[in-house]
């Protein structure tokens, strides 16, 4: 598949991924614990064995500039929350030959660090974020929610990309 | 091979720290410009680009999400109608307390001339989507600037103050909610008849603040809306626990939110008042005691 397809084909998937995460996991709705799976981060994980670096970079900092105009916040803070996972993913390229405890490790770790990260960035921006009463449910569930969901996610998006080797893009 | 392989990374990593640059400069740009202009219009685009979507997605799956939702806070149901069931008690003893109470007031405003204002016009929405990030306090209705909604007005339900409209499309709007940290609220303290401040802390309770409270305040003291900002009078919640105010001390407290943020489906936006409204009554009032002061002299 050419590359451009893949990448407008990334591109729905993250505008699906931002649609389900402010209407089946809004509050209110499916949040088992109170809190709601990173699903757009989970996308971007997902993508990256399927597109080059380059691609997935600018796939990453797109989907974050989306979040923030949907979102509260100020914006350009999930794009770079989301460049930043975008850049990890395509050091790791993570999939499920690789085995589940790798893939484990590197959902929760990318998506524990994100949302740290994003806390951060929040709080270098004047949002306050790590003040927050739940922030620290806020920045552990969600990993745990992206773990249980990363088998459908990975699979629909491995069919939606097609299968693609390691190393395609380095 | 292998500088071939050390150029690719070296491009990918400089794309990187570009793109986080860009980031950056519009996070700070975004900062500066206090969220409006350039930021506001691309917002409202993404908005409206986003809203349908959202319905969509929102009328296929609210059947189905429900049962789930249902069946996985069963427990939570039962202490839910136990709750509601006391609540109800609660409110029907009020309810009495409140037609004694309606019978002075209708007395008194008719020795004092006063003009009881209309019910404030409400426009009923739905909510039907919310934030993308767990860090978002901000929720989506179905009704936008067609409906008469903008920006700044008060965001009720029958429980209370829900937070305001921040950001209108034609044919949605977004609600900052009064747990977001750029939130501040007016208020009264209905035991002591003082005001103060309360602020979002991104969720759980809010903070109040009280800059020249003589009293102290008790757990369970209601705090309204005190009409600057709000239309006067709005539950906005009670307070957690006793405080005490000290002489040239801010007096500091916790407020549990009186609606229940995580639960909310429908909500009515007060499009029937604004503050700048009040500025006009006030300045009637002014002009009128004026004019009164003039004539008796």
């Amino acid at each position: 598949m050419m590359s451009r397809s893949r990448v407008v084909i990334s591109l729905l998937v993250i505008v699906a991924a931002i649609v389900l995460q402010t209407t089946v996991f809004a509050p209110g709705r499916i949040q088992p614990l109170g809190v709601a799976p990173a699903l757009v981060t989970l996308a971007v994980i997902a993508i990256s064995p399927h597109i080059e670096s380059e691609y997935l970079l600018l796939v990453g900092f797109t989907a974050g500039i989306l979040m923030d105009l949907i979102g509260g916040g100020t914006l350009g803070l999930w794009a770079m929350t989301l460049t930043v996972v975008a850049y990890a993913a395509s050091r790791f390229k993570v999939r499920f030959p690789d085995g589940p405890g790798f893939v484990a490790v590197t959902v929760i770790g990318i998506t524990v660090s994100s949302q740290l990260l994003y806390v951060l960035f929040g709080t270098l921006f004047g949002q306050g974020t790590i003040t927050e009463p739940r922030v620290l449910a806020n920045v552990m569930i969600p990993g745990v929610w992206n773990l249980v969901l990363a088998v459908p996610a990975f699979w629909i998006i491995g069919k939606m990309l097609g299968s693609h080797q390691r190393g395609w893009a380095t | 091979m292998f500088s071939s392989s050390g150029r690719r990374v070296d491009r990918v990593t400089i794309l990187f720290l570009t793109l986080v640059a860009f980031g950056f400069i519009t996070a700070t740009f975004d900062v500066r410009s206090s969220g409006g202009g350039v930021a506001d219009v691309m917002r409202e685009g993404a908005q409206s680009i986003f809203t349908p979507f959202q319905e969509g997605v929102d009328w296929v799956t609210r059947p189905v999400v429900g049962v789930v939702d249902g069946v996985a806070n069963l427990a939570a149901l039962r202490t839910e109608n136990d709750r509601l069931g006391d609540r109800v008690r609660e409110l029907e003893a009020q309810v009495l307390a409140t037609d004694a109470l309606e019978e002075q007031v209708a007395q008194l405003e008719a020795i004092n001339g006063l003009q009881v204002p209309d019910e404030l016009a409400t426009v009923t929405a739905r909510i039907n989507a919310s934030g993308p990030s767990v860090f978002d306090n901000v929720r989506y209705i179905d009704k936008g600037s067609k409906d008469g909604i903008v920006a700044g007005q008060a965001v009720v339900d029958e429980d209370g103050l829900i937070g305001r409209v921040d950001l209108v499309s034609a044919n949605s709007a977004r609600i900052r909610l009064i747990t977001d940290q750029l939130v501040a609220v007016s208020v009264r303290v209905l035991s002591t008849n003082e005001t103060g401040i309360v602020t979002g802390r991104g969720g759980g309770p809010l903070r109040l603040e009280m800059f020249r409270a003589r009293e102290a305040v008790s757990e369970g003291d209601r705090v309204v809306t005190d009409g600057s900002r709000f239309p006067p009078g709005i539950l906005v919640g009670s307070i957690r626990a006793a405080a005490g105010a000290e002489v040239g001390f801010v007096l500091r407290a916790e407020v549990d939110p009186a609606v229940r943020l995580s639960r909310i489906d429908y909500v009515k936006v007060v499009v029937g008042w604004s503050p700048i409204d009040a500025g006009l009554q006030d300045e009637d009032t002014l002009i009128t005691t004026t004019t009164t002061t003039v004539g008796g002299g």
